[in-house]
């Protein structure tokens, strides 16, 4: 039995004279200290695929499990990093990660809890911003920051939506660095969900595509076996690597056209997903 | 220390002043110029502008019922009522001071009452002067008038008779047959007494002319009145500060009792018998009194001033009344859709009701609670003036609030299921935080709208207060009522502006993003 | 107590004041005084006389002995409360009041009196009865109202009339020229007085005819002035309206429909042409001249001459609470009204014009000094051309002004049953009863007593030894007669208005 897994899940949204299917049948599973990349296009449920993984949403039918028990809530074992932060803006850095720390390890003593809060902070390189608000911060600052929350929670789990989508490519290539030291610190279990194909070829240990909504399922998994640690500069040098990566592009240009054909002229119903606002990026 | 000041600014709603700041430090001169003007320059000319045309315009429309006012005359007023507060600060003072400085003051008035006498004596003699010039003024002009008239209304009643005389004996030689004639005969009384119309339409006229006349304003009298009352007021403040000074005054009284407590004494201890009862009856008695002197304070009418004091209690009061009431229902609200159905029909029917309505109702229901006004810790009137405040107040926080709470980010409050927060946790640290802007957004109109009603509130209720000035000023009916008004106005204006002002500095500390609060 | 020992003490504190006062003006007093013919000798009456006052004392306060205060000597009460708040409305007539405090005769009596404006009749009473004022200037038929129950329901008491007279109506120039038409005798700068309503007679028909109603205001529906106006319109046979259970404003077969109109509103409002006439007090009709809107007709002086027009109001369980500070008030008040009334030989009233100026302070009446000195001080416009003498526009003390006379209780009385505010007929007996629970003439006269014995008025500025009940007069504008102690007999002499079996 995996650590996580999802069977037959399916789930829709609306109500049923116009209701639109999101995810049909969809079956994971991933190993403990795994680092599995869900790689899909914009609208093809990814988020909900994250949410129904965290508990945040239920499955209308299939079973979704951590370590064989059936998930129904949410819970700190399981670390959300949201696409859109979900910083509480009315605090400050340190706040933020206190309100976390103090929920999970309430018998935590004050002085104990600051420098593990302190750790964390240094951990994501915002030593010095502790007492900024989130709105003060620049995006890639509050991705951390976000980072940094979820880490801190200590879950068995964490769940990353396209955790660096919003930022610059030369942010994002820092972020991806930083995430992979800290995972491979202690190598908890990672799903971490994207649309970039690089950026799932040089982290994770497996990708897996989604196909294309309405009724997006997930497709045949591609191993990724290269050795770590990866280093990007040679990477692209690396012939196992481009090959990889041409397959699941391929693999994925491929699935896309045969669900526009499917789809025809039919109306795409977006997914219930808040587009970032520009007050947040800038 | 540009920054800091500048950041300070921002947080005081002073953004105004920005630029100025800005230019003493040098930063892009032309720029900083250009603001100036836009953001004071302008407002300031605008505001010029106005008052120019009120001064121009004021004069210029006279109704029955008094003349509007000027600026100066509305400054004047202004100075009037705070000369009225003054003093009677300065005759309480009188009650109370005693010893050395209780002398000086009576040497100092009495000095002050004998420089008046000659003024006093010389205003009089001018008025005197002035009313036998207007007097004789309008006789010369209305004596001519009068002459005219009387002299038409001789010729007219003449006419008049010579003509009813004609038609009387023109009416004995109308034949019975002669319809033309008889047809005839009523148009000529009908011409009769169309005439007749003109005339009293004439003699009016002339009437007309006579007022006009007697309505004309004599300068002169008009000033030696306003030299008179400005100097028999002083007269009369200043022995009336004599009395506070001498006989009235508190310790003065205090002694009298003393002494007279002492004389009982006396004759105590020399009394014997039945009169021995009375006597220590009459030494408690003089005890009693004693006590109550010593403890009495000077009854000081309310003072716009003072006044002022009590409104802003008063509101105060009715604020945090209403916020207590509609942050709460309002989460409630925003927390529960079956709570928001269950308080819509409520909220709907009390929002649109007028605080005229609701003062009696208030009223009433405080005064079943209250016996003895005396004795309760707040004043009816004024508790009756804050509730009312508050349910006219209420909506704005109650309505923001409720809106806040259910259009709060989903992604915080999965953040709180996340790390499974409880009830009061989530409502204190995810759902109230976030909705503060919205909250405070609400509590600033409210505050608007409270400060806006308890005029209105403390004018009904007679509660102490600048409606209860207003109504006051109003009913003295005096010449100095309508710019009493106007002080009314900008006194109103000014505090509601800072109020405002005070509410943006808090909704800038409590909202966390950027976004503009105010203009 | 017997009414023979207070004519005693009547009489014995007249020898005094023969004896030794300076200041005592002797008032012309219309009641004959043969009751105070002295037939014991001086020394006995001295005796009977003191033991009176003591008695008096000991009745209104029954727990601590008031000592006998020999003459010139200050008499100390022992209040129960030492500052008092009294409401008034700004009209003139709240002078005593004002007086009594600027002058210092409360702190003469230990009390600090706070005196505050009040918005409106209605609220004043509310004000006395619910305790958060001690006392007010009401109208004469407010404590009578309340204690029946017609309004607010409490039982007001007042052993003090503020003032006589001093209320007028005025109609708009309009009105005033039609009455004029119909009556050429009033188109002169100086018309005769009084004018009756007949002049008005027309004016109402013409109304009629066009399908409206002349409408007039009124302060205050148990106000003097509803009873005066209505008094004026239905001498002349126009029928002001009836109150009645179901019709609360009074306009039940109304001819000219009344409606309250608070005071400082009637100028403006008749201006508007809302009404086309009103009845107020001053300087409300005074501001009509000045303002040129309407012209005063007539005064309250002519269609009853001295009547009664306000009183100080106490609720009676203030009274029984606090009799020896309500005596200490009333003293304060007797004073300030003798100071007001306070004339030199030739009659000039000598303090009225301080009376003014202290009135025309802005938290007083407020008006402009020179618009107060007007009626105050004995002058009443009724045109601009037309400025007359009204020595008797405002009285204050003469003619026993301030005495809680029942017989004005009474008349208030016939007024509201006349006009169906009392929606049942009652018997003569009630009225007599109701007047006596609502006027306390002792109270009044132990204050007086005890002011006669310091030496600040005179035992002629006292009706001792009456029985409250003013001789029968027809000083009214149709010269009906009225006698109090029939109530029933003057109800029923009038021919519009309820009547009443005998």
């Amino acid at each position: 039995m995996s650590f996580l897994e999802m069977n037959n899940v399916s789930i829709g949204y609306g109500p049923s004279n116009a209701r639109t299917e999101v995810l049909e049948n969809v079956n994971l599973s991933v190993e403990e200290n795994e680092f599995v990349a869900i790689i899909g296009f914009s609208g093809s449920g990814k988020s909900t695929l994250i949410s129904l993984l965290a508990g945040l949403e239920s499955p209308d039918s299939g079973i979704v499990r951590m370590k064989g028990k059936t998930i129904g809530e949410p819970g700190p074992d399981r670390g959300v990093m949201f696409q859109n932060y979900s910083l509480l803006p009315w605090l400050s850095v340190f706040q933020n990660i206190e309100l976390a720390v103090k929920q999970v390890f309430p018998d935590m003593k004050k002085g104990e809890r600051k420098d593990y809060i302190q750790n964390y902070i240094d951990m994501v390189s915002l030593t010095s911003a502790e007492w900024k608000k989130p709105h003060e911060l620049s995006g890639g600052m509050r991705q951390r920051l976000s980072l940094a929350r979820t880490l801190a929670m200590k879950p068995e789990v964490l769940l990353l939506d396209e955790p660096l989508s919003a930022l610059d490519a030369l942010t994002r290539s820092v972020l991806q660095d930083e995430i992979i030291r800290i995972w491979e610190e202690d190598r908890r279990t990672v799903v971490m969900i994207t649309n970039d194909v690089d950026e799932a070829t040089i982290m994770a240990d497996r990708i897996i595509p989604l196909t294309p909504g309405p009724k997006a399922t997930l497709a045949q998994d591609f191993k990724v076996e290269l050795p770590r640690p990866r280093d990007r500069t040679t990477l692209n040098f690396n012939p196992d690597f481009k090959a990889l990566r041409n397959r699941v592009t391929k693999f994925m240009i491929s699935v896309n056209e045969e669900a526009k054909l499917l789809r025809t002229s039919r109306n795409l119903k977006c997914p219930d997903i808040e587009p970032i606002s520009l007050a947040q990026v800038g | 220390m540009k920054y800091k000041i500048l950041k300070a600014l921002d947080i005081a709603g002073l953004a105004v002043l920005d630029p100025i700041v800005r230019l003493i430090y040098r930063e892009e001169p032309s720029e900083q110029v250009r603001k100036i003007i836009l953001f004071i320059g302008i407002p300031a000319f605008t505001f010029l502008c106005f008052m120019v045309l009120w001064a121009y315009i004021a004069p210029r429309h006279t109704t029955k019922s008094g003349e509007v006012p000027t600026p100066a005359v509305v400054w004047d007023s202004a100075k009037s009522v705070w000369v009225f507060h003054e003093r009677e600060n300065i005759k309480e003072d009188d009650f109370r001071v005693s010893g050395e400085e209780r002398q000086k003051r009576i040497a100092m008035v009495s000095a002050e009452l004998e420089k008046l006498k000659p003024q006093l004596a010389k205003v009089d003699a001018l008025l005197t002067k002035a009313q036998e010039q207007a007097k004789a003024e309008t006789d010369k002009a209305v004596a001519p008038i009068m002459a005219v008239f009387e002299e038409t209304k001789a010729k007219y009643s003449a006419d008049s008779t010579a003509r009813k005389k004609a038609l009387t004996d023109l009416a004995g030689t109308i034949k019975a047959d002669d319809k033309s004639a008889r047809s005839e005969y009523l148009k000529k009384v009908e011409a009769h007494l169309a005439q007749t119309d003109v005339e009293k339409g004439n003699l009016q006229q002339i009437k007309a002319q006579m007022d006009a006349v007697m309505n004309r304003k004599h300068q002169g009298l008009i000033e030696a009145r306003l030299a008179k009352n400005r100097v028999a007021e002083k007269v009369q403040f200043y022995s009336k500060r004599l009395e506070n000074l001498g006989d009235n005054n508190q310790q003065q009284k205090v002694l009298a009792a003393k002494e007279s407590l002492d004389k009982e004494k006396e004759k105590f201890s020399q009394a014997s018998g039945r009169a021995l009862y009375f006597s220590a009856l009459k030494i408690q008695r003089a005890e009693d009194r004693l006590g109550r002197i010593e403890t009495s304070t000077y009854a000081k009418p309310w003072t716009f001033p003072a006044q002022i004091v009590r409104s802003l209690g008063c509101v105060f009061l009715g604020f945090v009344i209403a916020t207590v009431i509609a942050v709460p229902i309002g989460i409630l609200c925003g927390l529960s859709p079956v709570f928001m159905a269950a308080m819509t029909p409520l909220i709907s029917l009390f929002k649109p009701v007028s605080p005229i309505v609701w003062l009696p109702i208030v009223f009433i229901i405080v005064g079943g609670f209250i016996d003895d006004p005396e004795q309760a810790p707040v004043h009816p009137a004024f508790l009756s003036s804050a509730i009312t405040v508050a349910l006219c107040s209420l909506w704005p926080t109650l309505v923001n609030t409720a809106f806040g709470v259910a259009a709060i980010d989903k992604d915080h409050l999965n953040v709180a299921r996340v790390l499974r927060l409880g009830f009061w946790s989530r409502l204190f640290k995810i759902v109230i935080p976030s909705a503060l802007p919205l909250i405070f957004a609400g509590l600033r109109i409210s505050l608007g709208v409270g400060w806006m009603v308890l005029i209105a509130a403390e004018l009904l209720s007679s509660s102490e207060g600048i409606g209860k000035f207003v109504w006051d000023m109003f009913n003295n009916g005096s010449s100095q009522t309508f710019a009493q008004m106007f002080v009314v106005v900008f006194v109103v204006g000014i505090i509601g502006l800072m109020l405002d002002r005070t509410m943006i500095v808090f909704q800038r500390l409590v909202s966390f993003d950027d976004a503009p609060t105010a203009i | 107590m017997s009414q023979t020992s207070q004519h005693l003490a009547a009489d014995s504190t007249t020898k005094q004041t023969e004896n030794g006062e300076p200041n005592v003006t002797n008032q012309l007093t219309r009641r004959p005084r043969k009751t105070l013919t002295a037939r014991i000798d001086p020394a006995t009456r001295l005796i009977a006389a003191l033991s009176l006052v003591a008695a008096l004392l000991v009745a209104i306060s029954p727990s601590k002995v008031l000592a006998d205060a020999p003459s010139g000597e200050k008499v100390y009460l022992d209040i129960e409360k030492d500052s008092l708040k009294f409401g008034f409305i700004k009209l003139t007539d709240c002078a005593p009041i004002v007086i009594a405090k600027e002058k210092g005769f409360f702190e003469d009596e230990g009390l600090q009196v706070e005196v505050i404006a009040q918005p409106n009749w209605k609220t004043l009473l509310d004000n006395v009865i619910n305790g958060n004022l001690d006392g007010a200037h009401m109208l004469s038929g407010q404590p009578i109202a309340a204690t029946i129950g017609f309004g607010t329901k409490a039982h007001i008491v007042t052993a003090y009339t503020l003032d006589l007279n001093g209320n007028g109506i005025t109609v708009s120039n309009n009105v005033w020229e039609q009455m004029q038409e119909n009556d050429p005798a009033l188109n002169t700068p100086t018309p005769k007085h009084p004018i009756s309503a007949k002049g008005l007679i027309p004016v109402v028909r013409q109304y009629m005819d066009e399908g409206k109603k002349l409408q007039m205001g009124m302060v205050f529906p148990v106000s003097t002035h509803n009873y005066e106006l209505r008094y004026w319109l239905a001498a002349s046979g126009i029928h002001p309206g009836m109150y009645s259970s179901t019709d609360k404003g009074g306009r039940t077969d109304a001819q000219v429909e009344l409606s309250v109109t608070p005071p400082p509103m009637m100028p403006s409002t008749l201006e508007a042409g809302n009404i086309q006439g009103y009845c107020v007090g001053e300087p409300w009709n005074q501001q009509a001249v000045t303002k040129g809107i309407g012209v005063p007709v007539t005064t309250n002086y002519d269609i009853w001459k001295n009547n009664p027009e306000k009183v100080l109001g106490v609720t009676k369980k203030w009274a029984d609470e606090n009799p020896q500070t309500h005596l200490a008030v009333v003293k304060a008040l007797i004073r300030a009204g003798k100071w007001l009334d306070a004339a030199d030989k030739d009659g000039k009233l000598v303090n009225r014009e301080e009376a003014c100026r202290l009135l025309s302070l802005p938290n007083y009446v407020g008006a402009d000094y020179d618009v107060i000195k007007n009626s105050m001080t004995g002058f009443f416009f009724f045109q601009k051309t037309d400025k007359r003498e009204m020595p008797d526009f405002n009285v204050f003390f003469k003619y026993h002004a301030s005495y809680p006379w029942y017989s004005d209780g009474v008349w208030f009385l016939t007024q509201m049953r006349r006009w169906g505010q009392i929606t049942e007929s009652k018997p003569a007996s009630w009225y007599h009863e109701t007047a006596k629970s609502i006027y306390l003439p002792a109270v009044y006269e132990a204050a007086a007593k005890m002011l006669i014995t310091e030496g600040y008025i005179s035992q002629s500025d006292v009706p001792f030894g009456t029985d409250g009940y003013k001789p029968a007069t027809s000083d009214f504008i149709d010269g009906n007669k009225y006698d109090g102690k029939d109530p029933i007999g003057y109800i029923n002499s009038f021919k519009i208005g309820n009547k009443d079996p005998k």
